[in-house]
C-alpha cells in the first residue's frame, strides 16, 4: 500500500483569486478544503514562467540545479534552444520515488515533452508537438487517440474567440477527466498528479471577465471555474474514501492583470547596450556580438556579452559587475507615464545556486504589476499594448496541503512545497 | 548544373593536386551521395583511388538509410568505414537515456569538459549540443587524428542554412587541424535533385515518403506527404521536419504572450 498523494495542479490561478472565488460559492470544495488544511500563497520562482516553475517542482530543486531558466535559453554561439524535458538536468522526484519501487501518475504536467522512461504513467502537458511522444508508456497511445486527446487548445484561435476558448476548455477538462478516470484504478500507483492548464490559458485571455462582475464572459469564466471545483472534488472524495493520505492544490506562478507590455530588448537597443545585424530581426540570433554589452530572453532575464561565455562576447570579467550596476540602473529608473515598471533587480547569485550557475542569466526583473516584460525582439518601441489580459506575477501562487497531520509547515515557495511532498516517502 | 559539377570536379582536383590524405564523410542523405557520386566519376575519369568513405553512426539512424548505405555501398563496390561513440552507444538504448558522466571514459569526459559541459549527467541526445559533440564530432576527430588525415570532404551546400552562406571551398578547422572541402557549396537543393534524376543517381527512399533532410531519427520528420523533390522549396524550408521545428513551438509560445 504504502503512502499516497494525490497533486492537483491549477495552472496560474492566484491565491487572492481562488480565495474570492471560494468565499463567493464558486469553488465551494476549495472552500471545504480550505477549512480543513493549511493553505495561502507562496512564491514561485524566478522567472515566473510555467516552464520554470513546474519543473522547479517536479524537481524540488531550484534552476541552477534542474537548468531551466525558461522557455528558450541560448548558446555560446547566440544560437535559440527551446528546453524540453531531455534539458532537465537532475532526476525528478517521480524518478526518485521510483527508484524505491514506488510509481506514480502524472496527466498534463507542463513542461514534460517529449516523454522518456518513466516509473509509471506520464502525459506531457504545453508545450508538445506529437502525441506519441507526449505519453508514456506508448501502450496507452490508442486510448488518448481514441478519445482524440489532445494536449492543448488551439491557442491562437482560443486568443481571438472567446466563444471557441470556453467550448475548447470545457472539452479539455472532460478529456483529462477521460484520462484520470481511466488510469486511477488501472494503474498502481503511490502519487497521482493531474494538472489543469485551462485556468492559465483563460487567466491569459480573459482575465478582466474573472475579476470584474461586469466583465463580457463573467459568466462563462464562473463556469469553467466551477466546473473545475467539481473535478476537484471528485477525485479528492474518491481518494479520501480510499484512505489516500496527502492532498496537495497547488498553482505554479500568480496572475494579475495586465495594463502595458515591456520589450526589454528594444530598450536596451535604445540605450546602445545592444545592437543587430539587420534592421528587423526576428530573433535574438540575429544580434551583432561585436557591439553588443547585454541582451534579454523572455521575459526579462539579462545576458551581458561575456568574453568567456559567449564566442564572440566583448565584456570583459573585470567589467562584469560594472555592466551590470549600469544595467541595474537603468532599470530602476525606469518609468512609464511617472510610474516606477521594474519592482526589483536580482542579480544572478541572489536567487540561483548550483551547478549550473553558469547557465544562469546574469539578472532577472521583477515586474510592477500590471507590466509585462517581453524578450521578443521584432516590432518597435518599448511599451506597447497587448489583446491579452493577465500576466504572471512570481508571488501570489497557491498552495493547499491537506493531510491528517497537524505539524505541517506552510511552505516558503514551490520548491520547499516539493520537497515537503517527497519527503514523505 | 553541368557547370556545377565541373566546379566540383576543380575543387576535387585541386585537393588531390595536393596529396592531402583525405575522407568522405557519407550520411546517406541525398548531399553527401551526390558528392560520393561526383567523387567516384572524378576519381574513375582519372584512374585514382578514392578517398576513404566514413558513416558517422550516432546510433539513431533511420533503417531506411542503413538499408540505403548498404546498397549502394554493394552497388558501386565500396568500403565503408562506420564511426561511432562506443562508449557511450554501448550504455544507452533510448532518446532520453542517462548516463553518469563519471562512468563515461576518460576521453569522453575530457571532451565534455572541453565543451563546458558541467552537469554530471548525460542525456543521450545526438542533436543537442552535448550529445552532437559526443556522438558525432568527436568519433570523426578520433578518426582524423588516428590516421593522420589532412582533409575531409563534406556535402554541404551554401543554400541549407544562413550559417553557410559565408562559406569556403576549402576551410582550415583547428583541434583537431585539418581542412575542410566542400566541392557542392554552389548547388542549391533544386540542382541537387535536377542532377539526381538527370544521372539516375539513386537516393535514400525516404526522400519519397516527404522528408527533405534527413537528422537523427527522434528528431527528423517529414515535412509533407508529397517526396521531397516535388515539394514548394520556396514555402517550406528544407529543414523544416528537422530539429525542434521551432517555428510551430514559437507559435505556441507567441499565442500566449511569451515571445
Amino acid at each position: 500500500m504504502g503512502f499516497k498523494t494525490l497533486i492537483i495542479g491549477l495552472d496560474g490561478v492566484p491565491c487572492s483569486v481562488i480565495k474570492e472565488l471560494a468565499n463567493k460559492g464558486v469553488m465551494p470544495c476549495i472552500k471545504d478544503l480550505m477549512e480543513q488544511s493549511i493553505w495561502g500563497a507562496m512564491e514561485v520562482c524566478l522567472p515566473p514562467l510555467s516552464s520554470v516553475s513546474w519543473s522547479s517542482f517536479m524537481t524540488a530543486k531550484n534552476p541552477a540545479d534542474h537548468g531551466i531558466y525558461g522557455f528558450t535559453d541560448i548558446t555560446p554561439e547566440y544560437k535559440l534552444h527551446f528546453n524540453s524535458f531531455l534539458d532537465i538536468k537532475t532526476s525528478t522526484l517521480f524518478d526518485r520515488l521510483g527508484e524505491k519501487g514506488l510509481r506514480s501518475v502524472v496527466i498534463n504536467l507542463p513542461s514534460t515533452y517529449p516523454t522518456r522512461s518513466f516509473p509509471g504513467v506520464l502525459i506531457s502537458g504545453f508545450w508538445s508537438l506529437e502525441l506519441k511522444k507526449s505519453v508514456y508508456p506508448s501502450s496507452l497511445l490508442p486510448f488518448l487517440k481514441e478519445i482524440n486527446y489532445k494536449v492543448d487548445i488551439d491557442l491562437p484561435r482560443a486568443r481571438e474567440d472567446a466563444k471557441y476558448l470556453f467550448e475548447s476548455l470545457r472539452d479539455t477538462l472532460q478529456m483529462r477527466k477521460k484520462v484520470a478516470e481511466y488510469l486511477w484504478d488501472r494503474e498502481e500507483w503511490n502519487l497521482f498528479m493531474l494538472v489543469v492548464t485551462g485556468t492559465d490559458r483563460l487567466q491569459h485571455y480573459q482575465f478582466k471577465s474573472l475579476i470584474h462582475k461586469e466583465g463580457i464572459w463573467h459568466e462563462e469564466v464562473m463556469d469553467y471555474y466551477r466546473e473545475v471545483d467539481e473535478l476537484i472534488e471528485h477525485y479528492v472524495n474518491l481518494f479520501k474514501s480510499q484512505g489516500g493520505d496527502l492532498v496537495v492544490i497547488l498553482s505554479d506562478h500568480g496572475f494579475t492583470e495586465l495594463k502595458k507590455e515591456v520589450y526589454i530588448n528594444s530598450l536596451l537597443e535604445e540605450k546602445g547596450f545592444l545592437k543587430f545585424k539587420n534592421k528587423s530581426p526576428d530573433f535574438i540570433s540575429e544580434l551583432d556580438p561585436k557591439n553588443t554589452v547585454a541582451f534579454a530572453l523572455d521575459p526579462a532575464r539579462i545576458y551581458v556579452n561575456l568574453k568567456d561565455r559567449f564566442a564572440e562576447g566583448i565584456v570583459s570579467q573585470k567589467d562584469f559587475d560594472k555592466v551590470r550596476q549600469q544595467l541595474q540602473e537603468l532599470f530602476d529608473n525606469l518609468n512609464f507615464e511617472g510610474q516606477k515598471v521594474v519592482k526589483m533587480v536580482k542579480m544572478k547569485e541572489e536567487i540561483y545556486s548550483g551547478k549550473l550557475m553558469d547557465k544562469a542569466p546574469d539578472m532577472v526583473l521583477v515586474s510592477e504589476d500590471g507590466f509585462d516584460f517581453k524578450g521578443a525582439v521584432n516590432g518597435a518601441g518599448v511599451f506597447r499594448d497587448s489583446d491579452l489580459e493577465g500576466m504572471h506575477t512570481f508571488d501570489n501562487a497557491f498552495y493547499l496541503i491537506h493531510t491528517k497531520d497537524n505539524s505541517v509547515k506552510p511552505p516558503k515557495n514551490i520548491v520547499e512545497l516539493a520537497r515537503f511532498i517527497e519527503e514523505n516517502y | 548544373m553541368k557547370e556545377k559539377i565541373r566546379e566540383a570536379h576543380k575543387v576535387i582536383a585541386e585537393a588531390f593536386e595536393k596529396h592531402y590524405k583525405s575522407i568522405l564523410c557519407w550520411t546517406g542523405g541525398k548531399d553527401s551521395t551526390l558528392l560520393l557520386w561526383i567523387m567516384i566519376r572524378f576519381c574513375e575519369g582519372e584512374g585514382l583511388s578514392l578517398p576513404e568513405i566514413v558513416f558517422i553512426d550516432d546510433g539513431d539512424v533511420f533503417p531506411e538509410i542503413w538499408d540505403f548505405i548498404n546498397s549502394t555501398s554493394k552497388k558501386w563496390n565500396l568500403k565503408v568505414t562506420i564511426l561511432k561513440n562506443q562508449d557511450i552507444l554501448q550504455h544507452v538504448q533510448e532518446i532520453g537515456d542517462r548516463i553518469d558522466v563519471n562512468k563515461l571514459s576518460k576521453e569522453n569526459q575530457n571532451e565534455l569538459r572541453k565543451i563546458g559541459y558541467s552537469e554530471e549527467v548525460f542525456t543521450y541526445e545526438p542533436e543537442s549540443y552535448a550529445g552532437n559533440h559526443l556522438l558525432k564530432t568527436v568519433p570523426l576527430n578520433q578518426h582524423i587524428v588516428q590516421n593522420g588525415i589532412e582533409a575531409v570532404f563534406t556535402a554541404i551546400r551554401r543554400d541549407e542554412h544562413p550559417a553557410r552562406r559565408e562559406e569556403v571551398f576549402f576551410s582550415n578547422r583547428e583541434e583537431p587541424p585539418h581542412i575542410r572541402i566542400h566541392p557542392i557549396l554552389n548547388f542549391t537543393e533544386r540542382d541537387v535533385w535536377n542532377t539526381i534524376f538527370e544521372y539516375k543517381i539513386p537516393f535514400c527512399s525516404l526522400y519519397e515518403k516527404g522528408y527533405r533532410s534527413i537528422g537523427a531519427r527522434y528528431n527528423t520528420r517529414p515535412t509533407d506527404s508529397k517526396p521531397a523533390w516535388l515539394q514548394d522549396f520556396d514555402l517550406i524550408p528544407e529543414r523544416a521536419g528537422r530539429g525542434q521545428n521551432k517555428e510551430q513551438i514559437m507559435d505556441k509560445l507567441r499565442a500566449l504572450g511569451y515571445m
